[in-house]
């Protein structure tokens, strides 16, 4: 095998990340994921092919511009009122891409780019002055990173060689063994549950979590050393913003055969104008979650934890009574003693 | 390719935080706490400031009866005048005595540099839309009768405009009386007697000027009675000196005076002893050196107050390393228990509302422009080394941060100063204040200064031992001696003139450049290269005549005892700072390159679109340029999509980094002739906004007189890598094998959500801690939401205390012209989820 062989499909390389792992961070994102969940807000990570877009907000319109009309060869790229229009049907994904590049306001876009790692690795050690500053380094990410496995170890072990501190996010979704194998060579895994029911897992994500719940478990028993696991849960709303869902992620969390961090991510939205752009409808709507359902969540995760008999647990704020009275179900607490937001993202639980 | 997201972040800053509060009538917190900072900070908040004409008018009739005799002494009898005639005053709360000018916000005229069009400014300064300021109709009088009359024709101002060669001239000025800029190769120094300035506050502190006194009379004993030189140069500059450090101990002494009456009259027990005691305290310094903390600020507030009575440093007198000069006092009070933090931190206030209420007024139009929301920079200087290269950090320079959080005004100008070795405990309280949301501190580079200091000159000793001054220098205040203003060069109007065959759009046909031939024919990217060339250089060579005139008519025209009097150099040579060569002296100055992401930008689109991937012929983009984009909106696109500087991207990168050179190569050539440093430097005050002005459409899709790129910051929106890439960019178009260069300012804007929680602090450390790796010589931060600027800009009564940064110093966003608010919404958040 040489690095100079093995390709991926990314679709974005993006500079000081600072919210995935230690650090300042570069991240690169792959494409392609086994879970179609509804809250995505990396939608056109989702395919394992590259995928057309066109964003309205950045075309200048048919009355100022018309390159695009003329640009694919079979005619994908419609005369529309005022703007063009994808017929995403005859789009073919031709490997030229002469829509996109003719293009001048960057509207028409085709996510997916075809890279080695080699060239990520390139691209990524430019940034190295601020990695050796702040223990940052490169965070793969997706997409599913494992759907990828040739890849996903080049670009890990070509890190390692080049000393680079490395950082995996995966929703777990994976033969064991490539994961497994992943794991050797990261030094941090960012490893998301997004619930542990498996029918609700199965409704929202398209697919079950079995793998995932016993990859993850399976992992703990044998983590290597030198690994950081960070177990990362995004709290959205509709899907797994209950006490019940909370707890049995607690409970879950309680088997783990070794130390992990936890971290709860709050439901955004800034992924909503993609689907737009990739002619998709958004299907949480103007969904929100509600104030301090994060903090509930995770004290409730939290306060399931000890009773599963995790008293080593650690936290900022142990303060496991800190419930907001925000209804539906989440009535115990006082909503003046939550955690201030600066203390509150991260805790370790420790056997 | 890229992703990317405009923050729209729910996390507030502290600083946002308190200011969502007071807009919804919730009380504030931090002013509670400092109850006699906010009582003295409440009389003055959006105030309009009001014009003093007592400096100028004593200052003109002392003038007015000297004439013909050395200049020197001629200023130091002007001083002692205004020092025995000026209105003195005692402020109600406050703990510090010595002002230039009535009680509020206020501005004083300097009219020996603009005098010949004072009588028109000031009819016309309170309807200015950028600084305005007011005039009573008595004052108004004074000035136009009195004043104004006397400096006509005897201007330095006018000394220059005629000065001027008429190649050079068409350049600088609009009008053949050069009260206009063309803001081509605007001239700085008929709007300041000298760039800034910082003084050797230590001194005074630690000798009074008793001690200066006795040093200049031993000089004088000295000099050899029969020496022409001696007699004519070096007598009447070491009397000029006992005269004016007699002429400040007056005036400190006619402050003891009354406040010693007040406090017969005072019913407030408390506030009487305090008047008596600031009272004995005026009595003693500056004349006699300072025993305690109060004091010894006391002194130094006397002497800056004075400093600025007697010229204008522009933009304005530096605080210098206050947490070193001041640490000695501090920590014996301390230990003594005279005083605490929260007493040390009363002080400070007050003088920070002492700051606050000097108003640096710009009366030439082109002075407001480059100076927009009343620009202070009175640096105060935190951190970094002592001259023997040890961590100079101390509980003071952890206090003056405490300080900069807590007190709700933009002042002082805090700036610490970063070395490899910084203590983590330090880096992380001044990240934590960044993080507050107002900006501060400016952060100031070390490892960048100290080398290149030495190269220019200085010892080690030195060159560790500068003190920030103003926006993003450094000073070394017994070392480097004075440079007049220098120019600022539009480098985006030498682009125009290259397209447009040395003619601007906005000037018609008059010829301001060389012919360098129709751009529609340039069929190379060489070709326009070369154009380009030939009006850059012709630019930088009008720069640098125009320095050299200035150079001769500063010493004709300025003089700076007291200035001169803290100074080692001119005390040991008995010569004026203002002097064109002080002995032994380096005169570090520097000409501004402005337009640097603009004239890059553009250069790389030309490249990219017209020559290498041919998409559209020059004479089609000059079509497009002269229409404004405006039914080309297709062109406007495309190059807009072109590689930009800011991106860590070679491609416009190279193209930065070869006009940084050829400036760089030039200044180091030609700075030898003038004797001074001219090196260059990216700090635009706000310039950027009127250079704009008079650009039309350019090349990088920027629209006809918007406001040209920031410093050596990106265009605005150009930079869409984030904040690692403009450092990177900046680093790699940097030529580190020449020494002919001074300061970059960098501007780089995060949203709160990135700095959230400790470790969004521990990162925002690792990044300083990494720009200080890159040797880069000034970052500057801004912490706000977009959200915060736009509905500020729409209700600007419920956010006239928002703090933003803005190119080197900080200002009201409400203070802003709308433009330059627009400019500072656009520029790109480097907030990510």
């Amino acid at each position: 095998m040489s690095f100079s062989d093995r390709s991926g499909l990314i679709f974005n390389l993006q500079s000081y990340s600072v919210h995935d792992g230690p650090g300042i961070r570069t991240m690169v994102f792959v494409k392609g994921c086994p879970l179609r969940c509804p809250w995505c807000s990396n939608p056109e990570s989702q395919s394992s092919e590259p995928e057309p877009g066109l964003n309205l907000v950045r075309c200048l319109g048919l009355a100022k511009c018309r390159i695009c009309l003329m640009s694919c060869p079979h005619g994908a790229v419609k005369k529309g009122i005022g703007y063009p229009v994808l017929d995403r049907e005859i789009c073919c994904l031709c490997r030229d891409y002469s829509c996109r590049s003719s293009c001048p306001s960057g509207a028409l876009i085709v996510y997916g780019e075809r890279v080695k790692a080699p060239d990520i690795i390139g691209r990524v050690e430019k940034e190295g002055v601020f990695y050796n500053r702040s223990g940052g380094g490169l965070t793969v990410s997706g997409g599913e990173p494992l759907k990828q496995p040739d890849f996903l170890m080049d670009l890990l072990e070509l890190a390692k060689r080049r000393r680079l501190k490395t950082a995996l996010e995966t929703a777990g979704l994976a033969e064991f063994a490539v994961l497994n194998e992943a794991a050797g060579l990261a030094d941090v895994l960012l490893f998301d549950i997004k619930i542990v029911d498996r029918r609700i897992h199965e409704i929202f994500t398209g697919v079950d979590n079995d793998l995932i719940l016993s990859n993850l478990i399976l992992l703990m028993e044998k983590k290597p050393p030198h690994l950081t696991v960070w177990v990362r849960t995004p709290v959205v709303p509709g899907f797994n913003d209950t006490p019940a869902a909370a707890r049995a992620l607690g409970r879950y969390l309680a088997r783990l055969p070794a130390e992990v961090r936890f971290e709860a991510l709050p439901y955004h939205r800034f992924g909503q104008s993609k689907y737009s752009i990739l002619g998709r409808h958004f299907p949480m709507g103007s969904l929100r979650l509600a104030d301090g359902i994060l903090e509930a969540f995770e004290g409730e995760c939290l306060h399931s934890m000890k009773m599963a008999g995790q008293v080593n647990c650690t936290s900022p704020d142990s303060e496991s009574d800190s419930w907001s009275a925000l209804g539906n179900g989440w009535e115990r607490g006082d909503d003046s003693k939550r955690p201030a937001s600066s203390d509150r993202q991260i805790f370790s639980l420790k056997l | 390719m890229r992703r990317r997201i405009w923050m729209i972040s729910q996390a507030l800053s502290p600083q946002e935080m308190r200011l969502a509060d007071l807009a919804a009538g919730r009380p504030d917190p931090i002013l509670d706490r400092h109850s006699r900072a906010s009582r003295l900070v409440g009389r003055i908040l959006g105030q309009k400031p009001v014009i003093d004409v007592e400096r100028a008018l004593y200052f003109t009739l002392s003038m007015a009866e000297t004439q013909g005799r050395p200049l020197v002494l001629r200023w130091a009898e002007a001083l002692r005048k205004v020092a025995s005639h000026i209105n003195v005053y005692v402020t109600e709360d406050q703990l510090l005595l010595g002002r230039a000018g009535q009680p509020g916000r206020y501005g004083i005229l300097y009219p020996e540099l603009d005098g010949d069009f004072l009588d028109l400014a000031v009819t016309l300064l309170p309807g200015r839309e950028n600084s305005p300021a007011d005039i009573s109709p008595e004052d108004a009088r004074v000035v136009i009768g009195d004043i104004a009359p006397f400096w006509k024709g005897k201007t330095y101002h006018e000394a220059l405009n005629l000065a001027l060669p008429s190649d050079v001239h068409k350049l600088t000025y609009d009008d053949e009386a050069g009260l206009y800029s063309r803001f081509i190769v605007n001239e700085t120094s008929s709007f300041r007697s000298s760039i800034q300035w910082v003084h050797d506050y230590g001194k005074v502190l630690n000798r009074g000027f008793k001690g200066i006194v006795k040093e200049a009379e031993a000089n004088l004993a000295a000099l050899d009675p029969y020496n022409v030189v001696h007699e004519t140069e070096k007598r009447p500059f070491y009397e000029a000196v006992i005269v004016v450090s007699e002429a400040i101990a007056l005036w400190a002494r006619r402050h003891a005076d009354l406040a010693e009456s007040l406090a017969r009259s005072e019913t407030d027990t408390q506030r009487g002893e305090e008047l008596l005691t600031m009272a004995a305290m005026a009595r003693k310094v500056p004349w006699e050196p300072a025993g305690t903390f109060w004091e010894a600020l006391q002194s130094q507030w006397f002497v800056q107050m004075f400093s600025r009575l007697e010229q204008k440093t522009g933009t304005i007198i530096s605080n210098g390393r206050m947490d070193q000069y001041l640490y000695p006092f501090y920590k014996k009070d301390l230990d003594q228990g005279l005083i605490d933090e929260d007493r040390a931190l009363e002080l400070l206030e007050c003088m920070y509302v002492g700051l606050a209420e000097f108003v640096d007024l710009y009366i030439s139009p082109s002075g407001g422009a480059f100076n927009e929301g009343y620009a202070h920079w009175e640096a105060v200087t935190i951190g970094g080394q002592t001259a023997s290269g040890q961590d100079a950090t101390n509980e003071l320079s952890h206090l003056f941060l405490r300080s900069k959080r807590e007190f709700p005004l933009h002042y002082p100008d805090l700036a610490a100063r970063i070395h490899s070795r910084s203590p983590q405990s330090f880096l992380w309280d001044v990240a934590e204040t960044i993080k507050d949301g107002s900006g501060f501190p400016k952060l100031i580079n070390d490892e960048e200064v100290v080398p290149l200091y030495v190269k220019k000159g200085a010892s080690f000793g030195e060159a560790l031992d500068y003190a920030v001054s103003g926006c993003t220098e450094a000073r070394m205040p017994n070392r480097d001696t004075y440079t007049s203003g220098g120019a600022y060069i539009n480098f985006a109007a030498a682009l125009e003139m290259a397209l447009r065959d040395g003619r601007m759009l906005k000037y018609g046909d008059n010829q301001l450049g060389p012919s360098t031939g129709d751009a529609r024919n340039f069929s190379t990217y060489e070709e326009l290269f070369d154009a380009y060339l030939i009006q850059h250089l012709c630019l930088l060579r009008a720069a640098f005549i125009q320095q050299y005139h200035v150079n001769k008519q500063r010493a004709c025209h300025f003089a700076q005892p007291m200035g001169s009097a803290l100074h080692d150099l001119c005390l040991k040579h008995g010569v004026d700072l203002h002097r064109e060569f002080v002995p032994e002296g380096i005169n570090l100055g520097y000409v501004e390159f402005i337009g640097y992401g603009t004239v890059t930008d553009s250069l790389a689109a030309l490249k990219k679109v017209v020559f290498e991937d041919r998409k559209f012929s020059m004479p089609e983009i000059l079509e497009a340029l002269d229409h404004n984009f405006d039914g080309y909106e297709m062109v406007r696109a495309i190059l807009r999509s072109a590689p930009a500087y800011g991106n860590d991207d070679p491609f416009a990168d190279d193209i930065a980094r070869e006009l940084d050179r050829i400036s760089v190569e030039y200044a180091a050539r030609y700075s030898r002739e003038l004797g001074i440093h001219n090196d260059i430097r990216y700090v635009p005050f706000t310039s950027h906004v009127p250079f704009g002005q008079v650009v039309s459409a350019t090349p990088n899709g920027r629209l006809a007189w918007f406001p040209l790129s920031d410093g050596a910051s990106p265009s605005q929106g150009a930079d869409t890598e984030g904040p690692t890439a403009i450092l990177l960019s900046n680093f790699r178009t940097k030529n580190l094998d020449l020494s002919a260069r001074a300061a970059r300012m960098i501007n780089v804007k995060f949203t709160p959500k990135c700095l959230e929680g400790d470790m969004g602090t521990e990162k925002l450390v690792a990044f300083i801690r990494a720009f200080c790796d890159l040797k880069l010589w000034h970052i500057q931060f801004n912490v706000i939401n977009q959200e915060t600027l736009i509905r500020a800009q729409k209700e600007p009564d419920k956010y006239r205390n928002l703090i933003v940064r803005i190119a080197g110093y900080s200002a009201f966003f409400t203070d802003l012209s709308v433009e330059l608010q627009n400019d500072l919404i656009a520029r790109s958040n480097h907030g990510q989820l």
